[in-house]
C-alpha cells in the first residue's frame, strides 16, 4: 500500500528522473569525499595514536584523487553531467590537477610544522582536504548553486585553518577578520545571483549566458554582474578589497598562509574566469572596464606597499595581491581575444599553475628558514648563503621566478598575459599591458632585496649553524623547483592550457 | 488588496526587526529583533505560496540558528558592555553611513531604470523569462527534484560542510593537551 | 483573497486566539490579585537557593557544541522532509543520496562523540 491516499488527489505531482551520474567523470571528487571520510574515521578511531599516519595518510588521498584526473586528461573528451551544471573538461581538469598536487605540497609543508608545535593535526588534515575537494568542485561547477556551495565549502575550513594556533592572538585575529570579510563577500555576491536568477530563472551559467545576451544591457544586469565580481574579488585579494590578506596571512600557520595564498587564491580566480567568460560573454562592456580598473589598482596598490614590508610574510602577501593584478589582467580584454575569451582563460590558469609552484615554493624555503631563525623579518635572511646554500639557490629560483626573470617559469606565466593583453589590439589593452610592465620592473625591487639579503649581507646574529631541513619540507622544495624550473624551460604549461576549441562548458 | 497589505505588514516587520538588530544596543534583543525579521519573511515567502521554504525559515532560522547566536552572545557574556563612543577612525560611522547611503541609491536606481520599454516600472520577478511555477504542483517537488537531481553534489556538500562546522567547532572548544578532552572555561584561557 | 491566503485566514485566526486567551487570563489576573511588590519577588529564580550574581553571567562554552549539534540537526531534517514526502518517487537514486548524506552528518555527530564533548562531567 502506498501512502498516496495522505497527498490530495487532486494535486499532480512532478516525475522525477534521476539523473544519470558518469561516475569516472566524478571520480575525482567521490575519491576525495570518501577519503575524507576515511580520515574523520580514523581520527575518531586512533584518537591520539592516529596523530602520526595523518599527513600520510592525507597526502596519499591528495595522490589517488589525482589518478583519475589523469585518466580522464587521457580520455580528453568534454563529459557535461547534471544537464551542463556539471563539466569536466581540460580546463577543469588542470585545475584538478593544480588543486590536488598543491594540497599535497601544503601537506608536505605542515606535517613537520604541525607536529612540532603540537597543534590538533588530525582534524588539520580533514579541514585541509575538504578544502581542497570544494576547490575541486569548484574547477567543474558550471551551476550558481554548486558554485556558491564549492565556495563555502573551501572557504570555511579555512575560516577555521586560519585561527588554528588559538592561544595566539595574531592567529584568532587572522581566523576573525578572514571569516568576517569572507562572509561579507559571500552575502555581497549571493545578492548578485540572486539578481541573476532573477532575471534568468535558472542557476546554469550557459542558460543565464543566453539570457543575459537577449536581455542586452540594463543597469540591473549591471548590478548583478558587478555583485556577483566583487564576491570573487575578496577571496582573490583584489585591490580594494585585499584589507584582510596581509594580517591574515601573517597571523595564520605559515603551511596555511601558503595554501590560502596559492590555492584559495587560484580557486576564487577560477570561480571569476568561469563566471566572466561563461555567463557573462554579453556583458563585456560593464565588466571589462570593471576588470581593468581592478587590476590596474591590484597591481599597483599591492606592489607599493609590498616594497615597504618588512617582514617576509606580509610582504609575499602584498606581493600576491600584486600578482593577482596580473593575473586578472586578461580579463579585462576577455570578449576581444580568441575563442570567446577561452584564450584569457588559458593566459590565467598557465599563470596559476607557475603561480602556484612558485609562491608555495617560496613559502616552503620561508618556513625551512623560520626554524632556524624563528622570525619573519627579511634582515633575518642575511648570510643564509654561508650556511644553508641549498635554501638559498631555491629561495633564488623561487624570487627571480615571481619577479619574472627568464628562464623561470614566473617569465613565461608574464609573457603569456602581455601578449593576450596585446592580441587584443585596443587601447584599453596596450595601457594595461604598459601599467603591468611598470609593476613587473617596481616588483622586482623588492623580490631581488630578498635575493640581496641571503647572498650579500651577513647574518644578522652571526649564528651560521646550519638549518636542519626535514625531509617532507626537502620534498616540497624539490616539487616546486623542479616545476618552476621546467615550466620556464620547457614550455610545458601552456600546452597543457592550451584548451583549443573546448568551450567552457557550452 | 489583501495581498498587497500582507505584504505591506511583513515587510514593515521584516525593516523594523533589521534595525531592531543594527540598533539595539543590548545583543539579546538585536538577536530577538532578527527571529521577529525572520517571522516576516516566512509571511512573504507565504505570499509567494512558498510554504516550504517558510516553514524552513522558521525552524531553521528563527528556532536553530538564532537559538545558537544566543548561545554566542552568552558565551560572550552579555554584561560586558563595549564603549561605543570611540571611533578607532575618525569619521568612520559617517563614511560609512554615507557609504550605506550610496549605495541604496546606487540600487534601487539600478532596479527602477530596469524597465520595461513602456517606461513600467519593473523591479526584479517581473523581468523573468521563467513562467510561474504551476500552482496545482507542490512547490516542494519542485525543490525536492532540483535538489536530489542536478544540484546533488551541492546537497551532498552540504552534508560535509555540517560536518566540517562541527569539527572546527569541536577543535576551538576543546583544550589543548588536555588528558581527559575536557573543555575550556570560559575566562579561564591561558595565553 | 485568493484561496491559498484564505487557508493561512485559519492560522491568523489561531494566532489572534492564542494572543486573546493569554491576555485575557494575565488582565484578568492583574485585576483579581492583590499588588504587594517586594524586592524578594523580584530576584532571579534559582532552585530555591538565594541567586548569586546576575542572571546575565557568562555561559559555559560546551553549549555551543550543543547548539552547533541542534542546527546541524534541523538542516538535516529540512533535507530530509521533501525526500520523505514521495519516498516512491526518489527510488533508489534518491535512497543512496539520502544514506551518503546521512552517513556524513552522523560522522559528524559520532566524532563529537569521541572526542568527549558530549560529556558532561
Amino acid at each position: 500500500m502506498t501512502l498516496a491516499f495522505l497527498a490530495q488527489q487532486t494535486i499532480e505531482r512532478i516525475p522525477f528522473d534521476s539523473p544519470t551520474i558518469d561516475w569516472h567523470a566524478f571520480a575525482p571528487e567521490a575519491i576525495l569525499l570518501a577519503w575524507t571520510c576515511l580520515v574523520v574515521v580514523v581520527d575518531m578511531v586512533g584518537l591520539e595514536r592516529a596523530r602520526r599516519f595523518m599527513p600520510g595518510l592525507t597526502g596519499v588521498g591528495f595522490l589517488l584523487a589525482t589518478i583519475p584526473v589523469l585518466t580522464l586528461w587521457n580520455d580528453g573528451a568534454t563529459r557535461s553531467l547534471f544537464e551542463g551544471a556539471y563539466v569536466v573538461d581540460r580546463y577543469a581538469l588542470a585545475l584538478k590537477g593544480l588543486f590536488l598536487i598543491s594540497g599535497y605540497v601544503v601537506v608536505l609543508l605542515s606535517t613537520q610544522y604541525m607536529a612540532d608545535g603540537d597543534y590538533y593535526d588530525s582534524e588539520y588534515y580533514i579541514l585541509l582536504a575538504s578544502s581542497v575537494l570544494g576547490m575541486t568542485v569548484m574547477a567543474s561547477a558550471r551551476d550558481l548553486i554548486t558554485i556558491f556551495v564549492a565556495l563555502e565549502l573551501l572557504s570555511i575550513p579555512a575560516y577555521l585553518l586560519a585561527a588554528w594556533r588559538k592561544r595566539d592572538l595574531k592567529s584568532n585575529e587572522a581566523g576573525l577578520k578572514y571569516m568576517l570579510m569572507g562572509i561579507f563577500a559571500s552575502a555581497i555576491m549571493l545578492y548578485g545571483m540572486s539578481l541573476l536568477y532573477g532575471v534568468a530563472g535558472d542557476t546554469r551559467l550557459s542558460v543565464i549566458a543566453e539570457k543575459l545576451t537577449s536581455e542586452g544591457t540594463k543597469p540591473l544586469l549591471t548590478l548583478a554582474a558587478l555583485f556577483t565580481i566583487i564576491g570573487f574579488a575578496f577571496k582573490v585579494s583584489a585591490v580594494p578589497f585585499h584589507t584582510w590578506a596581509p594580517d591574515t596571512y601573517e597571523g595564520a600557520p605559515t603551511p596555511l598562509t601558503a595554501f590560502l595564498a596559492v590555492a584559495s587564491k587560484a580557486a576564487g580566480f577560477v570561480a571569476m574566469v568561469t563566471i566572466i567568460t561563461t555567463a557573462f560573454p554579453g556583458q563585456a562592456d560593464v565588466v571589462e572596464p570593471f576588470m581593468w580598473v581592478l587590476s590596474a589598482l591590484t597591481m599597483s596598490i599591492g606592489n607599493l606597499i609590498a616594497m615597504r614590508q618588512t617582514n617576509i610574510v606580509r610582504m609575499l602577501a602584498y606581493s600576491g595581491v600584486a600578482q593577482a593584478g596580473y593575473i586578472m589582467a586578461p580579463l579585462a580584454v576577455y570578449s576581444q581575444t580568441g575563442q570567446n575569451g577561452v584564450s584569457a582563460a588559458s593566459a590565467i590558469v598557465n599563470y596559476l599553475i607557475i603561480y602556484s609552484a612558485m609562491n608555495l615554493g617560496a613559502f616552503a624555503v620561508v618556513i625551512a628558514a623560520a626554524r632556524k631563525t624563528r622570525s619573519g623579518e627579511i634582515s633575518s635572511f642575511g648570510g643564509m648563503l654561508n650556511y644553508a646554500p641549498g635554501l638559498t639557490t631555491a629561495m633564488t629560483v623561487f624570487l627571480f621566478s615571481l619577479a619574472g626573470i627568464p628562464p623561470m617559469g614566473g617569465w613565461l606565466a608574464k609573457w603569456q598575459v602581455f601578449s593576450v593583453l596585446l592580441q587584443s589590439e585596443s587601447t584599453w589593452g596596450t595601457t594595461l599591458a604598459l601599467v603591468a610592465a611598470v609593476n613587473t620592473v617596481l616588483a622586482a625591487f623588492y623580490y631581488l632585496n630578498v635575493a640581496k639579503q641571503m647572498w650579500f649581507m651577513p647574518a644578522p646574529d652571526g649564528d651560521t649553524s646550519r638549518v636542519r631541513v626535514p625531509p617532507s619540507l626537502v620534498a616540497a622544495l624539490a616539487i616546486t623547483v623542479i616545476a618552476t624550473l621546467l615550466s620556464g624551460v620547457t614550455g610545458l604549461v601552456p600546452d597543457i592550457t592550451d584548451f583549443g576549441s573546448i568551450a567552457l562548458g557550452r | 488588496m489583501v495581498d498587497v497589505i500582507v505584504f505591506a505588514v511583513a515587510g514593515l516587520i521584516v525593516l523594523a526587526g533589521g534595525l531592531g538588530v543594527v540598533l539595539n544596543s543590548n545583543p539579546v534583543r538585536s538577536a530577538l529583533s532578527l527571529v521577529a525579521s525572520f517571522f516576516g519573511v516566512a509571511v512573504l515567502f507565504v505570499l509567494q505560496e512558498a510554504h516550504f521554504l517558510a516553514l524552513v525559515q522558521i525552524v531553521v532560522y528563527a528556532g536553530a540558528i538564532v537559538v545558537l547566536f544566543l548561545f554566542v552572545i552568552m558565551l560572550l557574556g552579555v554584561d560586558e558592555v563595549e564603549d561605543l563612543s570611540i571611533e578607532p577612525l575618525s569619521g568612520q560611522r559617517i563614511g560609512g553611513l554615507l557609504a550605506g547611503a550610496a549605495l541604496l541609491v546606487f540600487l534601487l536606481g539600478g532596479l527602477f531604470l530596469s524597465g520595461g520599454d513602456e517606461g513600467a516600472v519593473a523591479v526584479t520577478g517581473t523581468e523573468s523569462v521563467t513562467q510561474p511555477i504551476d500552482e496545482t504542483q507542490p512547490n516542494i517537488d519542485n525543490l525536492a527534484t532540483d535538489l536530489f537531481g542536478r544540484n546533488v553534489l551541492a546537497f551532498e556538500a552540504t552534508a560535509l560542510l555540517l560536518t566540517i562546522a562541527t569539527v572546527g567547532a569541536v577543535v576551538l572548544v576543546r583544550n589543548a593537551g588536555a588528558e581527559d578532552l575536557s573543555v575550556d572555561e570560559p575566562g579561564r584561557a591561558d595565553h | 483573497m485568493s484561496d491559498f491566503l484564505r487557508q493561512y485566514l485559519l492560522v491568523i485566526l489561531f494566532a489572534l486566539l492564542a494572543v486573546g486567551v493569554v491576555g485575557a487570563f494575565i488582565g484578568l489576573a492583574s485585576l483579581l490579585r492583590p499588588n504587594r511588590p517586594s524586592k524578594g519577588k523580584l530576584e532571579n529564580y534559582e532552585s530555591g537557593v538565594d541567586p548569586v550574581g546576575s542572571g546575565w553571567s557568562q555561559s559555559q562554552i560546551r553549549y555551543y557544541i550543543f547548539a552547533l549539534l541542534f542546527v546541524m540537526f534541523d538542516v538535516e531534517a529540512v533535507f530530509i522532509f521533501p525526500w520523505a514526502t514521495r519516498l516512491e518517487e526518489y527510488g533508489y537514486f534518491g535512497l543512496l543520496e539520502m544514506v551518503i548524506f546521512i552517513a556524513i552528518l552522523t560522522l559528524g555527530l559520532g566524532y563529537a562523540w569521541r572526542k568527549g564533548v558530549l560529556r558532561w562531567a
